[in-house]
């Protein structure tokens, strides 16, 4: 198929093209979904197909096409030079490349054993014993599991003489237990919400995720939600599980470093940042104990590869540091702006998608201690779980979250549960006010499989590292 | 140059692939042939521009009440047939279905809306175009940023029990936030089954007469507060109804904000809600996607909430009959009304402003997500043009504010609807049509700092 990718840059090359891009993608997933020890959903897709990405003058051109013969590459190509050339309707600065090296060669995600090769019925066996073990918790109104798998082969050629194929496999699990009643509907997860844990990793990191022995506890916490307290609503300390950690970074520092978004470029749909160019290295973003890194060359993430869909090497980029703005994360085009060079954050969501800024596995560096210390730290304060509803305002300012369950800590112990538990607060006072993060041995590469970019709308998978953290001051139980 | 439809026998002849699947006791296909271009703006410039042409094949087989699903991008009788072969072997290892209702029936299903043939083959030259028109708009120092997209499609369901239908259909949007010096930001968007029915100029207008007025807005003490809602904000609250609440799957198990709630009230008597992918003011296919012919379902009539949308599973589970709202299998989730409406009322936007003492008028809303689901409650941000109304007049622009606020209670909160609906549109084959709304209180729970 890479053969496909380099006629693609040749075709656009002699329709006029003065930069080119051809990426084929060849996408397979698998996904199961059992609740109460029914079968709610098997199925699997595959998807193969080619875009090719042009520079005219400047303006850029982008046609996609699930056809790969010779006749429709070439017409494909045309109709891209064709965008490219309309795009000069309106005079802007000419796109210019961060200049990278060509490169060649090949890369796959580390996995020891093919989840696509496990034979469905032990999947669905997996899934049908937890949904069981969740539906032996009285009071349980719906027990869920679900499976996900994804292939992806990317064949990129630029006409710059890059030549590269990669393949990631992502795997992932988790349940769900949902309890009703007196106008209340509660869940809780395991080990995370939205699908559960999924990582670039193979069948081993399903086995690992202990989905049958956590089962009954997971019910168990979902069915006394619904006679807890409802979370006070006053302004307190907080401390958060590495999971909330996870998308509390996404939201608030992943988003709004993204270079594409500081320049404008997404402005009309997801909303532009409050971070400015000239913030690298003044911005106090967060409180010293906050360093914040990109790292898509990170075994296991859902952010991590060998190079990015503009061919440049996976990075270790550190944004910041000892909780000052350093790094955005950038493309060649945005780099070029500011005159540096790519971060390598270029990603499509498949081959018929135009390439954007994507988060690669944006991780909060560990410091020390565990979860149990931090709440044993704690006088008095929130301690929160798993993520159940998110929203940040269009310069990632103001944001609001939602966890699954909640506990009051008193004196260095968790006592009191809460449920529907939120939070809300102003990013970098929020950041500001973190003063413990915890040790590596509670830190989790999580992945985010959902993060939603772009017109016309791509989907993400990317990563984040976190620890469990608290923060003073936050605001809590915001209520309708 | 580019492909257009293939048409009823050509779709027919792919589908036979998969149908003439041995040992199966049923097969269904649903063909998806989508193509068409976006520009994307950017500083009112186009920063990037997209073609893309796709095709979809998805399969479900049935093997003695058991159900598996394979979807393919390879719209051959043979990428049919693997796709088929794949959805025959997961059915073998898995239980049957006890709800499993059967394929649907042979049915008759109704003329699709018309296909726009100039939408479909709007080339690259004639949506910069129709940005230049837009941007023209922009005052001097302002600049827009947006996306101006044709799209068409043809979609089709076959299955084994005999049924087939196929519907073509076309798709025009151009939206945009125009945004200048001093914090000054304004949205307007529009939608069309044909690009002849938009006037990017006059969306480009809207916004930048929007983002003049909201220049230099001033910080504003979140609370409960009169709202005058647009168009484009109403269509999140009834956009996150039809999510959490009008889906016969949740409606059945407890989990909606209307189970056990049929023929209550549940918003003021002036409120009216329904779905119906048949009428003209929307852009609707005639079948859903298990092949059942779509039929209009009053939601919420004077105020009282009367019935959900169902599928042919979730009908049979709630011991009613499908009202052709099934979305694409496997589909967990249950069906999905994907063409609301709210009846229009009376009331011009300027009259509800004169009418109130105090309060807000909002563009829109951005990134809602849910709170609360059996509440109703939600949470999310205002953008691109809020306003302090006093005394029956706009006073000035205020700094965007969270809410968070029951959609029922708002619901029940409506004292004035608005005369004109407007169209908005967040996924291709969904939209819902709205007009303005004066709620009496609105819950706003925080602000930003622009």
């Amino acid at each position: 198929m890479l053969d496909v990718a380099k006629q693609a840059v040749e075709a656009a090359r002699a329709a006029g093209a003065d930069y080119a891009d051809g990426r084929v993608v060849a996408d397979d997933t698998e996904s199961l979904t059992v609740r109460n020890q029914e079968m709610e959903g098997i199925d699997r897709s595959t998807s193969e197909g080619l875009g090719i990405r042009v520079l005219v003058n400047g303006y850029w051109g982008f046609a996609a096409t699930a056809r790969q013969e010779p006749e429709e590459i070439d017409r494909t190509a045309r109709l891209a030079v064709e965008i490219a050339k309309a795009a000069a309707r309106l005079p802007m600065e000419p796109v210019v490349l961060a200049p990278i090296e060509p490169v060649t060669g090949t890369w796959h995600s580390p996995m020891q054993v093919d989840p696509f090769n496990i034979p469905l019925e032990e999947k669905v066996a997996m899934l049908m014993e937890a949904t069981r073990r969740m539906q032996s918790v009285e009071g349980l109104a719906f027990a869920e599991g679900g499976l996900d798998l994804f292939r992806r082969r990317t064949f990129l050629a630029t006409s710059e003489g890059t030549a590269i194929e990669q393949t990631t496999v992502q795997s992932g699990a988790g349940i769900e237990a949902t309890a009703l009643g007196d106008g209340e509907l509660q869940r809780r997860s395991f080990p995370n919400s939205f699908r559960g844990h999924i990582a670039a990793a193979g069948w081993e990191h399903i086995l690992k995720l202990g989905l049958i022995e956590e089962a009954e506890r997971t019910a168990t916490e979902a069915v006394e939600l619904l006679s807890a307290e409802e979370c006070p609503s006053e302004v307190t300390t907080l401390v958060l599980d590495s999971g909330q950690v996870e998308l509390q970074i996404h939201e608030s520092i992943g988003h709004p470093v993204e270079l594409d978004r500081v320049l404008g470029m997404e402005e009309a749909y997801a909303g532009s940042s409050f971070v400015r160019p000239e913030d690298r290295g003044s911005l106090r973003y967060a409180s010293p104990l906050v360093s914040i890194t990109a790292d898509a060359s990170l075994p296991g993430g859902l952010g991590s590869f060998g190079w990015d869909d503009e061919g440049v090497p996976a990075q270790r980029v550190p944004i910041l540091v000892d909780g000052v703005f350093e790094n955005f994360i950038s493309s060649r085009e945005t780099a070029s702006v500011l005159g540096l060079t790519s971060s390598g954050a270029m990603r499509a969501d498949g081959w018929a998608h135009y390439p954007l800024i994507r988060m690669t596995n944006i991780s909060i560096e560990p410091r020390e201690g565990s979860l149990a210390d931090i709440i044993g730290d704690t006088d008095d304060g929130v301690f929160m779980s798993t993520n159940t509803s998110w929203s940040i305002d269009d310069h990632r300012v103001n944001f609001q979250f939602g966890c699954e369950i909640g506990w009051r800590i008193e004196k260095g112990r968790l006592t009191t549960m809460y449920r529907n538990p939120n939070y809300t607060g102003i990013t970098t006072e929020f950041w500001g006010s973190c003063d413990a993060v915890g040790g590596r041995e509670e830190w989790t590469l999580w992945g985010t499989p959902n993060c939603g970019k772009g017109q016309p709308g791509q989907v993400a998978r990317v990563g984040h590292g976190a620890s469990p953290s608290r923060f003073r001051g936050v605001q809590l139980g915001v209520r309708g | 140059m580019r492909t257009g439809l293939l048409g009823p026998d050509e779709v027919r002849r792919i589908a036979d692939g998969a149908l003439n699947l041995p040992r199966a006791d049923g097969v269904e296909v649903l063909f998806m042939h989508e193509w068409g271009g976006l520009t994307r703006f950017a500083s009112s410039s186009i920063h990037q521009s997209t073609h893309r042409e796709d095709t979809g094949v998805r399969v479900r087989v049935v093997s003695r009440g058991r159900i598996g699903v394979t979807a393919t991008n390879d719209f051959s009788p043979e990428g049919a047939l693997r796709a088929a072969e794949s959805a025959l072997e997961m059915a073998t290892v898995v239980a049957p279905d006890p709800l499993f209702p059967g394929l649907a029936p042979p049915a008759p299903t109704p003329d699709p809306q018309a296909f726009d043939e100039p939408t479909a083959e709007t080339t690259p030259s004639e949506r910069a175009e129709a940005v230049a028109e837009l941007v023209a708009r922009c005052p001097e120092g302002f600049t827009a940023a947006g996306a101006y997209e044709t799209l068409a499609s043809e979609v089709a369901v076959a299955n084994t029990e005999g049924q087939f239908c196929w519907a073509p259909s076309s798709q025009a949007s151009v939206t945009t936030v125009v945004s200048g010096p001093d914090g000054g930001s304004g949205f307007a968007e529009m939608f069309a089954a044909g690009r002849n029915e938009l006037d990017p100029a006059a969306v480009g207008k809207r916004a930048a007469d929007k983002a003049v007025a909201s220049r230099s807005p001033r910080d504003f003490e979140p609370g409960r507060y009169t709202v005058i809602l647009e168009p484009a904000a109403v269509s999140t609250l009834v956009g996150f109804l039809a999510w959490i609440g009008f889906g016969g799957r949740p409606l059945f198990e407890g989990r909606s904000c209307f189970s056990g709630k049929q023929g209550q009230q549940v918003a003021a008597p002036s409120v009216r809600i329904y779905d119906d992918a048949l009428s003209e003011g929307t852009l609707g296919l005639p079948f859903d996607f298990e092949g059942v012919p779509r039929s209009r379902v009053d939601l919420i009539e004077g105020g009282v909430f009367r019935s959900g949308v169902y599928d042919l599973r979730t009908a049979k589970q709630a011991g009613t009959s499908t009202t052709g709202h099934a979305l694409p299998p496997p589909n967990p989730e249950g069906p999905f009304p994907l063409n609301l409406f709210m009846a229009p009322g009376d009331a011009e936007v300027d009259q509800m402003i004169a009418s109130t003492e105090h309060g807000l008028l909002v563009t829109r809303f951005h990134y809602t997500n849910v709170v609360h689901p059996v509440e109703s409650t939600i949470t999310g941000m205002t953008r691109d043009g809020t306003f302090l109304i006093k005394d029956g007049t706009i006073s000035h622009p205020v700094k965007n504010l969270r809410f968070t606020q029951s959609i029922l209670e708002a619901l029940t909160g409506t004292e004035m609807i608005g005369r004109e609906t407007e169209l908005a549109s967040e996924f291709f084959f969904s939209a819902s049509r709205v007009p303005a709304l004066k709620v009496g209180s609105f819950n706003f729970s925080g602000r930003s700092d622009h």
